[in-house]
């Protein structure tokens, strides 16, 4: 719960959680609601919402947190559909494909990327003060949506 | 060895004259996560060519598309999922699914449990069972990209359901089966009767547990994707003789099963099950069970 709360205020931000209805399994969270809370026996796989995992002691999210934060007024760059496609490929952000910054632009801070429909894609850490950069690689990408596809084929 | 001249001497006995067909790529808009004009708006912009699927609400045919369907923002942000048109119609058979305790018995790799949460609009519970744990990976993360949140997975074979001490409102038995020509082209080759009694002897233990943990005015809807008889119409008229199970009429995409299977006469009420041989689908059998006493 604590690496949950940790991990959510890079983005300057936070979210409530009901700490009754999180579910740890081994290395994962789950947040469930009422219902699943009453049925769940403790061999289960999955449950409810995937928050995240801890390896290593360090947290890893999943995109169900990212929409929670993205719901939250929290670290946001917008991106172009170019730069978009590129982020999702597994790519680092540039400078000419920001069309939008809310909240941090400090080097070093976490923000969520969002394509143009304001959906989130995927987060990552600003490499440089977003407004003193000229052009280059601004932001690196930590995760994105294509990871469902790398786990795919992984998996296949 | 049974050959493709033997299955295909049987589908003609059948009443279906073989032909070749191709199988056609179609998705499922996820409505609970956009509106399916503001999907398919986005879709044609990328230069995909839609086509409706004529007998299903949320689904359409991929026409023409110069890349993957499966790689694009779109479909990883969960706004729809590719899904073979004729295994989208179970999940929709289903009496106001929103709201109740739904069991999914044969789950991964979870198509048709995203289709059933979003029929659910979220609400209610889903469980999920699959016995193959590797399957289950790739069941989870469908429910996350789909931002499924009404879900519990297990690791477990359904035929030991009764151990969740549940009774469910609505059961899907997608269940395992021999599968058909149109969607592996080596099947004929593969496949034997061995294969297909083998397949039908487990489906009606499938089917045995799923009658014990339905609650009485619960439905099942029993789908294979085989053209077989033994693994639909005469599993059925099994069930119906022996698991204290009615046919409920079912209104959807393909026709009246068959009565009379190689001589062998069934229940007059086994014409309510559809049989989908392949065509615009691939080849399907669909039906929808109640507790006997509670059919409307």
């Amino acid at each position: 719960m604590k690496q949950i709360k940790n991990f959510v205020s890079r983005f300057q931000t936070r979210i409530s959680l009901d700490k009754n209805l999180i579910l740890k399994r081994r290395d994962t969270y789950f947040l469930l609601n009422d219902d699943l809370r009453r049925l769940i026996s403790t061999d289960f796989f999955c449950a409810g919402t995937y928050l995240g995992k801890t390896r290593g002691g360090k947290f890893f999210p999943s995109f169900n947190l990212l929409r929670m934060i993205a719901g939250k007024k929290a670290n946001k760059v917008i991106v172009d559909k170019k730069t978009e496609w590129l982020f999702i490929c597994g790519r680092d952000i540039f400078k000419k494909g920001i069309t939008g910054v809310m909240g941090s632009k400090r080097k070093d801070d976490y923000t969520l990327i969002l394509n143009q429909h304001g959906e989130c894609l995927g987060f990552g850490k600003i490499l440089c003060n977003l407004d003193k950069a000229k052009d280059g690689v601004v932001i690196k990408n930590i995760l994105d949506i294509g990871d469902f596809l790398r786990r795919e084929k992984q998996h296949a | 060895m049974s050959d493709k001249k033997f299955f295909v001497t049987r589908y003609k006995e059948l009443g279906w004259e073989y032909e070749d067909v191709k199988p056609r790529q179609a998705i499922r808009i996820n409505s609970i996560n956009a509106k399916e004009v503001v999907v398919t708006k986005r879709l044609r912009s990328l230069g995909i060519k839609l086509g409706k699927i004529p007998f299903l609400k949320k689904g359409y045919w991929i026409r023409k598309s110069k890349f993957s369907v499966g790689a694009t923002s779109e479909y990883l942000l969960g706004l729809y999922s590719i899904q073979e048109a004729a295994a989208q119609i179970p999940a929709t058979l289903f009496t106001e699914p929103e709201d109740k305790m739904v069991l999914d018995a044969c789950a991964a790799p979870g198509g048709k449990t995203v289709q059933l949460a979003d029929l659910m609009r979220n609400i209610g519970v889903i469980i999920a069972l699959d016995v193959r744990k590797r399957r289950l990976t790739a069941l989870s993360n469908h429910l996350e990209r789909c931002r499924v949140r009404n879900t519990i997975v297990y690791h477990m074979d359904v035929r030991q359901a009764s151990m969740l001490k549940v009774k469910f409102d609505r059961i899907l038995l997608d269940v395992p089966c021999s599968g058909n020509f149109v969607t592996d082209k080596d099947w004929f080759k593969k496949r034997t009767i061995k294969d297909v009694e083998r397949n039908a002897r487990l489906q009606r233990e499938i089917l045995t547990e799923a009658a014990k943990v339905l609650k009485d005015d619960g439905e099942i809807v029993y789908a294979t994707c085989s053209l077989e008889p033994e693994e639909n119409e005469l599993n059925i008229d099994w069930a119906t003789k022996n698991l204290n199970l009615q046919l409920e009429k079912i209104s959807c995409h393909g026709e009246k099963a068959l009565t009379n299977v190689f001589g062998k006469k069934l229940d007059s009420s086994i014409e309510h099950c559809r049989r989908i041989w392949p065509g615009q689908t691939q080849g399907f059998f669909i039906c929808k069970l109640k507790k006997c006493g509670c059919v409307q």
